[in-house]
């Protein structure tokens, strides 16, 4: 790693690209032109190496204590995380597919604004939503339109409620793909095979037979509806076929396959799955193949309505490209919970099941650790600038949107151009090449991008993570058994007042332990040596009087599993333990947990 | 408001007791924020006959003013809602960018205690920093460097000062690469050093070199004319000048977070004025509103609807609510035809449009009352803001079909001099629904629930449930969605406790469902059976036992109906019932829940003060 003097040269040249950085013109897509952009969005997905992503949301976390401290392993994080991307809600996502080419990064940031509008009339996407009024106030600052994205926001459905939708209204669904004829059929089946041939024959002749005879009595001919069953699909005939179990459905399809004129498609209803077959018959092939349009077409308007602006996640998906994200954890969570499911219960079954969804995630933040201990550079602006004055690196961002309206220039979806600005310029410094030789696709990652991909910074080590040259010089190993979480304070203390407390009334040695406090309420105190803490947990339990009350690791852990997520954090630990005391303590489960203990003090940036 | 109900099961059933009731509307005042606050004075012109109506449209928002504890302003959102506030082109950017902010009584106090004990704590301060400044050794070689460089920096500043005795140019000169960093200013008629552009960690660090190389000099962070913060090394004749220099910029503050939290009241200075005026409160099925109101402005709604009542009564003393006064009075519901007693629908037909003649229409032979509305020094006789919904375009109207059904009533305004007093509305004062849903009126001066409304009353709008609901007769089941089919839970029943066991199941969503049964003994037979199969859940006896269809093995649950009062008295709100009522009963103490300290959220609430003729 090599550092450059910060060059008075440079400096002008940092603030032209300043200056040129006001002019970015980002894509809006709001629900007018969402169908345009859509294809194009597409293009430029599937031509470019990476797509980074950035989220403006309501809200990150309700209560000091409640968001992800330094003390927090992968699992505790994750609960806290879980909880947050539950509650609050995405307003705006920026999209910016980006290649990198020599120092000149090709972008096409896109900005959607997006709003959980219930177009179906299903209490679909979302009931209710948190805000903080904090970061509400913020994006107003920025200037961000609340009545466009209130008024005029693309709707969506996650895959979990797109299936849950389909059960709940009912719909028609063409029969895709060949069903694999079953081997083996039994005497029923074939019965049954044959009772519906015979019965499809009949119909087809019925309707064959009074397209013949036009001059049928209207009643003659309902009556023959009514007793051959056949309805009407548009202006073609069709036929009902009820089946009684999933099982006779293939049974079916494979008995229509005998006649070349018709389309059969599922009738699901609410609550069960395909209650019975539709045959539609067509008068020939090109009648066939303009029915099958139609009902792709309908398929899909209905299917731009249900899905919304989940389909640039799934562009995003099967592009198979790598996302690039700051704050990963987070954002990913968020992405998650509102557009693929609800999120799982621990931290592995989410990464398995994200993994599905973005094969290669990157995490500008994990990147920034690997130049230096910046735990704090939670803000992308910063650390750019952090980056600009001490690495030289230029990078050209070349924005290559069709210029929209000059007037246009909101500075809505800039932050996405700034993470994929910062990423490009990291991996310049880390010497990662990011340039793939034409034609080639990525199908494998450059090498130390691989190591450095799918782990979610958090500032949290997760067990996954090798971290070479992330341990910083400030920041100790420590075992989760050193920690005890002490609260039940007369009033507020400062974690100094609170640690001559303790060198006062328990005689312990201010060498032997450091104190920081969590909220107003709580304070988490890490003694270096085993014997000292328990030392220190038998005196508090004996004190008892003075309402001072302790804990270690795993009630901590139980607070954050239990979902209660009070304001207080000594609340909650009151709560937890009162549980605990008329349960027996049954799980005992100890997981080899290991956190980094970390000399600075706690209270970051918020990430605003 | 942003919302009202925080979940699907928190909406107001027939089943509700009302303890319940409000339990789910003291749930919505707190999750939810106010954005709109209609308020319209009106006042009766003895010359003109006519009542004077003033209305006001406040956009408020909950900001925050002043740091909290950590503790962030937080408010849930009902997509629905925000999607009804669109239909009517409610404006969010204005509400958001320019919403007026306020804060409770309480919230008020809180600040101002914490403003206290934080200057009183720093008199302790300095002695307990003693020992700190060992302790904070200086571990790192950047450290150790700056640590030395400052202090050179600061003596030479220092040199400089005494020698010359004036802005010390020679300093200047020897440091200009550092002159963005270091600037000589003058503080409270002091030379003062500014300190710009650095790390915190780096002022942390000067301040520690301050305070224990130089005794003359003082470390303070003040906070400049256009509120810019500053951090400055000041210079002073002596320690006691010093001393004095640091009480007189910790008195500085204290002042200046004192404005801050007085200017942080905003909005509630206009409810501070409702109450103080004691004047009559008119609302239309105002509980919800007054709720609101409470948590917002004054502070945590308490835990019973009974404390609520004797706390709002300190307030506002008398309130009216025109939808039960409409439909109380058989006069006034006749008029109304037997329709819906909704606000517009009221308005319609209480105060129809004048005609273009200009001659008040009567109404049901009672002369028109006249309403002139005044805005921004204009007078319209006919006045109509175009905004439908909006909070104070909604208090006009509430006041006008007050005025009108008064004059219905027979009050004369002339020659009435308190409205309060008034006999004829004495039947119907701080009477207010609880839940329009269960027509329960709950008596503002007693807290009791009127459970006939208004002795002389109709028929129709006492039509009570059928039959009615015996709290204690019912379980409460809850389980996985679609497993609670009403049929079924009533064949398995009647097969163990007989046909006529059942009297009604009610569902309170997907997930969840109310089963009453004829007798009480037969709830906590129930019980003890359920309890029992689960026990001996493998024996054949359980598995063939009728009960154990919908039982589900244990996935479905029961509690009595006592169960339900500490799930709706949780501070949390998951979707689905049965969702919420497995954290509520796996954690006892989350039922019996203290306030959660989410303190805020609403929308468009229509309070009026009506000001009585002199």
């Amino acid at each position: 790693m090599f550092f450059k003097r910060f060059l008075c040269s440079h400096t002008a040249a940092a603030r032209r690209r300043h200056h040129h950085g006001k002019q970015w013109s980002v894509k809006q897509v709001t629900n007018s032109n969402f169908s345009e952009a859509l294809p194009e969005i597409k293009a430029c997905i599937f031509n470019s190496d990476f797509v980074a992503v950035s989220l403006q949301k309501t809200g990150g976390h309700s209560a000091t204590w409640q968001r992800i401290l330094p003390i927090d392993t992968a699992e505790t994080a994750y609960m806290k995380v879980k909880d947050a991307a539950t509650r609050f809600q995405i307003l705006q996502f920026s999209v910016c597919p980006f290649s990198v080419k020599g120092s000149k990064v090709i972008a096409h940031p896109f900005n959607f604004h997006v709003f959980p509008r219930d177009e179906l009339k299903v209490g679909m996407p979302s009931y209710s939503f948190s805000c903080q009024s904090s970061y509400l106030t913020s994006m107003a600052r920025e200037g961000f339109d609340f009545n466009a994205c209130i008024y005029n926001g693309i709707s969506y459905l996650s895959k979990a409620q797109e299936s849950a939708a389909k059960i709940q209204t009912g719909n028609l669904s063409p029969v895709n793909g060949a069903v694999e004829p079953s081997s083996v059929y039994s005497v029923a089946d074939t019965i049954f095979m044959e009772r519906i041939e015979s019965r499809v024959k009949n119909w087809i002749r019925a309707c064959k037979d009074s397209n013949k005879t036009e001059v049928a009595d209207a009643l003659i001919s309902s009556l023959r509806k009514l007793v051959a069953g056949s309805e009407v699909f548009g202006s073609r005939p069709s036929l009902t076929i009820d089946v009684c179990s999933e099982r006779q459905v293939p049974l079916v399809i494979e008995a229509l396959k005998e006649f070349v004129d018709v389309v059969p498609l599922h009738v699901t209803a609410k609550g069960v799955g395909v209650q019975a077959v539709r045959a539609v018959l067509t008068s020939s092939k090109e009648d066939k193949t303009l029915l099958e349009k139609e009902i792709q077409d309908t398929e899909h308007e209905q299917r731009k309505l249900v899905r919304g602006f989940r389909e640039v996640i799934d562009l995003i998906s099967t592009s198979q490209r790598p996302v690039v994200v700051h704050n990963s954890l987070y954002d990913l969570a968020l992405i998650h919970s509102k557009f693929q499911a609800p999120l799982p219960s621990t931290m592995d079954e989410f990464k398995n099941s994200l993994l599905s969804l973005f094969p290669h995630t990157l995490d500008v933040n994990h990147l920034m650790k690997e130049i230096g201990p910046f735990d704090k550079m939670n803000n992308v602006q910063a650390a750019l600038s952090y980056l600009e004055r001490r690495f030289s690196a230029p990078i050209d961002m070349d924005i290559s949107n069709q210029a929209e309206e000059p007037e246009n220039t909101n500075t809505h979806g800039h932050n996405v151009l700034r993470v994929c600005q910062l990423f490009v310029k990291l991996c310049s410094i880390l010497k990662i090449p990011l340039e793939f030789p034409e034609g080639e696709r990525i199908t494998q990652l450059a090498p130390s991008l691989q190591r450095t991909s799918n782990t979610f910074s958090s500032k949290v080590h997760t067990a996954d993570d090798d971290g070479v040259g992330i341990r910083s010089g400030n920041s100790e190993k420590v075992s989760t058994d050193n920690l005890v979480f002490l609260w039940g304070l007369k009033n507020r203390k400062s974690s100094r007042n609170l640690k001559n407390l303790i060198c006062d009334s328990y005689n312990v040695l201010s060498e032997e332990f450091d104190v920081r406090m969590l909220d107003r309420t709580c304070a988490v105190v890490v003694f270096w040596n085993a014997g000292v803490l328990d030392r220190f947990l038998g005196m508090v339990e004996g004190s008892g009087g003075e309402g001072l009350r302790c804990a270690r690791y795993n009630t901590y852990r139980r607070v954050c599993e239990s979902g209660l997520w009070k304001a207080d954090l000594a609340e909650c630990f009151d709560e937890t333990l009162d549980e605990s005391e008329t349960l027996s303590r049954t799980e005992a489960k100890l997981e080899e947990s290991v956190i980094y203990w970390n000399d600075d003090e706690m209270i970051n940036l918020d990430d605003l | 408001m942003t919302g009202v109900t925080s979940a699907p099961w928190r909406e107001s059933f027939d089943f509700d007791r009302p303890d319940i009731q409000y339990l789910k509307i003291k749930d919505s005042a707190e999750k939810f924020a106010v954005v709109q606050f209609g308020v319209c004075p009106f006042r009766w012109d003895p010359l003109s006959h006519s009542f004077l109506a003033h209305p006001h449209n406040f956009y408020i928002f909950p900001r925050q003013e002043i740091p909290g504890d950590g503790l962030s302003n937080e408010f849930l959102c009902q997509t629905s809602s925000l999607e009804f506030l669109a239909k009517y082109q409610f404006d969010f950017n204005k509400c958001i960018y320019e919403g007026i902010s306020y804060l409770s009584r309480s919230q008020e106090e809180e600040a101002l205690r914490q403003l206290d004990s934080l200057y009183n704590d720093n008199s302790g301060y300095s002695s307990s920093n003693s020992r700190n400044d060992a302790d904070a050794q200086l571990v790192r070689m950047a450290d150790i460097l700056f640590t030395e460089r400052m202090k050179y920096t600061v003596s030479e500043w220092r040199a400089g000062l005494l020698h010359e005795g004036n802005t010390g140019s020679g300093f200047r000169g020897s440091l200009n690469t550092m002159n963005q960093t270091f600037q000589t200013t003058f503080f409270q008629m002091r030379p003062a050093l500014v300190l710009n552009g650095l790390s915190s960690r780096q002022l942390r660090l000067i301040k520690l070199v301050t305070e224990k190389d130089f005794k003359d000099l003082a470390y303070v962070h003040v906070t400049g004319e256009n509120s810019v913060a500053q951090k400055l090394i000041v210079y002073t004749d002596s320690t006691s000048d010093r001393d004095l220099l640091m009480s007189e910029v910790k008195a500085c503050q204290k002042k200046d977070s004192l404005v801050k939290i007085k200017s942080a009241i905003g909005f509630r200075h206009v409810i501070d004025l409702l109450s103080s005026e004691k004047k009559l409160i008119v609302g239309h099925n105002c509980f919800l509103d007054l709720a609101h109101v409470y948590s917002k402005f004054f502070g945590p709604l308490p835990l019973t609807a009974e404390e609520f009542v004797s706390a709002v009564r300190k307030y506002f003393p008398n309130i009216i609510d025109t939808k039960v006064l409409i439909n109380s009075n058989d006069e006034l519901f006749l008029l109304m035809r037997k329709g819906s007693t909704s606000l517009s629908k009221a308005f319609g037909v209480l105060c129809p449009p004048i005609g273009p003649g200009g001659t008040s229409s009567d109404v049901a032979g009672k002369p028109r009352v006249k309403v002139e509305v005044q805005v921004d020094d204009q007078r319209f006789s006919n006045w109509n803001s175009g905004a439908k919904h909006e909070a104070g375009y909604d208090a006009f109207m509430t006041g006008s079909v007050f005025s009108q059904s008064c004059r219905n009533l027979g009050i004369d305004f002339n020659s009435v001099l308190n409205l309060p007093q008034n006999e004829k509305l004495q039947k119907y004062i701080n009477h207010l629904y609880l839940s329009w849903n269960n027509k329960d009126i709950i008596d503002l001066k007693t807290g009791k629930i009127l459970v006939e409304s208004l002795g002389s009353n109709n028929n129709t709008s006492t039509k009570r449930r059928n039959p009615k609901f015996v709290f204690s007769n019912t379980v409460l089941l809850w389980g996985p969605p679609s497993k609670l089919r009403a049929k079924d839970i009533r064949d398995c029943v009647c097969k163990v406790f007989g046909v006529g066991s059942i009297v009604s199941i009610c569902h309170l969503d997907e997930t969840a469902a109310f089963v009453q049964f004829s007798k009480e003994e037969l709830v906590s037979d129930f019980l003890e059976l359920k309890d029992s199969l689960e026990r001996e859940k493998n024996s054949p006896v359980s598995i063939l036992h009728p009960l154990s269809k919908i039982l589900e093995g244990g996935f479905v649950r029961a509690a009595n109906y006592e169960m339900y009062k500490d799930i709706c008295g949780s501070s949390l709100s998951q979707v689905l019932f049965a969702e919420q009522a497995e954290v509520v009963a796996s954690n006892p103490k989350a039922g019996v829940v203290k306030l959660a300290v989410e303190v805020d959220s609403y929308y468009p609430n229509e309070l009026l003060s009506d000001s009585c003729m002199k």
